[in-house]
């Protein structure tokens, strides 16, 4: 960190690590699924993407074994990490990030609509309430991705290994329509999560380039906390950590 | 110029004896009680009273526009350029998207493969220049195959020659390449395609996840781009008022 200003540490280098992991395989496995689906009725991105990309690979079979293949690393790893640290990183992050109550939910929504509001000016009589270490639209969007993720990863495991495995045609159709609601999960899944990514990243590439500094380096400037999530600041200074 | 393949069907030679399923069965070795090809027998009293049945050889119809490719998500089900239409087993999860698309009901799964089974018109035979199976054994030349973009071929010969029908309604009509010869008389109903029909799967993907999907994406693209935007304009705005505040001074 270039800054003088004092800093504390807030993230260790596993966490970012697995986070830019995470980032590299969304990415890839984003740009990858995109290009299997082809059908015209059913297709998300522009014809030429999954052309181009198929003949790239020789063909969508490889392709699909890119991506499934891919997305079991992806999911794997994390699953992997997720046990290994779970009461060191997983439980404190969900304590932190899950919104699971409706009054929960209204209080992250209203305050992620205030700071949104924000953005362009307006609202400016009403502030945003003091935050903790995730502000409501993090939690929000934190919970979202931990549910479709699961989704993604349950769904993906199935559309993959499924037609490998399982006897379709013996089924009576019970196999191959799971198959089929296993698609609109995925897809639903994944477009939801690049929703709230397009926030995520606005906000730490344009809003505030102190969070994206701190998912590299791990440092947090202590003012910068004071400031936006003062909540945690008072658990910090609880805690004597600052 | 690129062939274009048809097939055609002479209603009036045809005497339903099979032969043409038996060949495809036994060329494309397909389970018991399945056939990419039949041969469709509909009776009915005609206008003068009297009893008549007319047949009808039928397969996958290698459509011009073929819903079956539209819908399939891994893209398994493809268009050669020739206008056959073709599934690729590797890469069909028989997830059997396109089973109610067709409106022929020429697909189906096979519980051999556990993938999507159709006519190909024997592609692997065409392609060493070989008829179709079921054409090379049809006893009463009711089945014609060729390319119609050769106007020497027998079948360009023959569609000048006669009047043929295609089995196309007012509301299914996606340019079918399988023409049928019927000595003047009306296709029965029966003969005719139903409306494609689709998975809710299917059709929730196509008209609400996709486009709820783009836009939103697109939605939240445009909010934060107008935020950056906003947010640049703003600090212009800061940095003039500071530069003419230092002026003053």
């Amino acid at each position: 960190m270039s800054s003088t200003k004092p800093t504390i540490k807030v993230r260790t280098k596993d966490v970012i690590a697995i986070h830019w992991f995470n980032a590299f395989f969304w990415l890839t496995l984003v740009l990858t699924g995109f290009g299997i689906i082809s059908g015209d009725f059913v297709r998300l991105a522009p014809a030429f993407w999954p052309t181009f990309l198929q003949n790239l690979l020789g063909g969508n079979a490889n392709l699909v074994l890119l991506h499934g293949i891919g997305g079991m690393v992806w999911a794997g790893v994390i699953g992997v990490y997720a046990l290994l640290n779970f009461k060191r990183v997983v439980l404190p992050f969900l304590k932190n990030v899950l919104v699971l109550t409706p009054k929960a939910a209204i209080a992250d929504m209203s305050s992620m609509v205030i700071t949104l509001a924000h953005l362009f000016g307006l609202l400016k009589h009403k502030s945003v309430p003091p935050q903790g270490r995730y502000n409501g639209a993090q939690r929000l969007l934190g919970t979202m991705i931990i549910a479709c993720s699961l989704a993604i990863a349950v769904t993906g495991l199935y559309l993959f290994l499924s037609p490998m495995l399982l006897d379709f045609a013996a089924s009576a159709g019970v196999l191959g329509g799971v198959f089929r609601w296993a698609l609109v999960i995925h897809l639903a899944a994944v477009l939801l999560v690049l929703l709230g990514l397009v926030a995520h990243i606005y906000f730490a590439v344009v809003e505030e380039p102190e969070s994206l500094e701190t998912m590299k380096s791990g440092e947090a400037e202590v003012a910068f906390i004071k400031h936006h999530n003062p909540l945690w600041y008072a658990e910090l200074e609880r805690e004597g950590k600052v | 110029m690129v062939a274009k393949y048809v097939m055609l069907a002479d209603t009036t030679r045809c005497i339903n004896c099979k032969a043409c399923e038996v060949a495809c069965r036994a060329e494309w070795d397909t389970p018991l009680g399945y056939s990419r090809d039949w041969v469709k027998e509909v009776e009915y009293v005609n206008a003068k009273g009297l009893p008549e049945v007319q047949l009808f050889p039928g397969r996958c119809q290698h459509c011009d526009d073929p819903p079956c490719v539209e819908v399939c998500p891994s893209g398994a089900s493809w268009k050669r350029d020739d206008g056959i239409v073709l599934v690729d087993h590797a890469i069909c999860s028989g997830c059997e998207l396109c089973v109610p698309a067709c409106p022929y009901d020429a697909r189906w799964l096979n519980p051999v493969t556990n993938t999507i089974s159709k006519c190909t018109f024997c592609q692997p035979r065409i392609d060493k220049g070989l008829q179709p199976a079921c054409v090379d054994t049809c006893v009463g030349r009711a089945l014609i195959f060729g390319d119609a973009n050769d106007p020497n071929s027998e079948v360009s010969q023959l569609l000048k020659a006669k009047e043929w029908q295609k089995l196309v309604t007012d509301e299914v009509n996606i340019g079918p390449n399988h023409y049928y010869y019927t000595a003047g008389k009306a296709i029965p109903d029966t003969v005719m395609p139903k409306l494609n029909e689709r998975h809710l799967s299917g059709t929730l993907m196509e008209n609400i996840v996709n486009p709820l999907g783009t836009l939103g994406i697109g939605g939240m693209m445009a909010v934060f781009l107008g935020a950056g935007i906003k947010k640049l304009i703003d600090r212009r705005q800061d940095v003039s008022n500071k530069e003419g505040s230092h002026e003053q001074h």
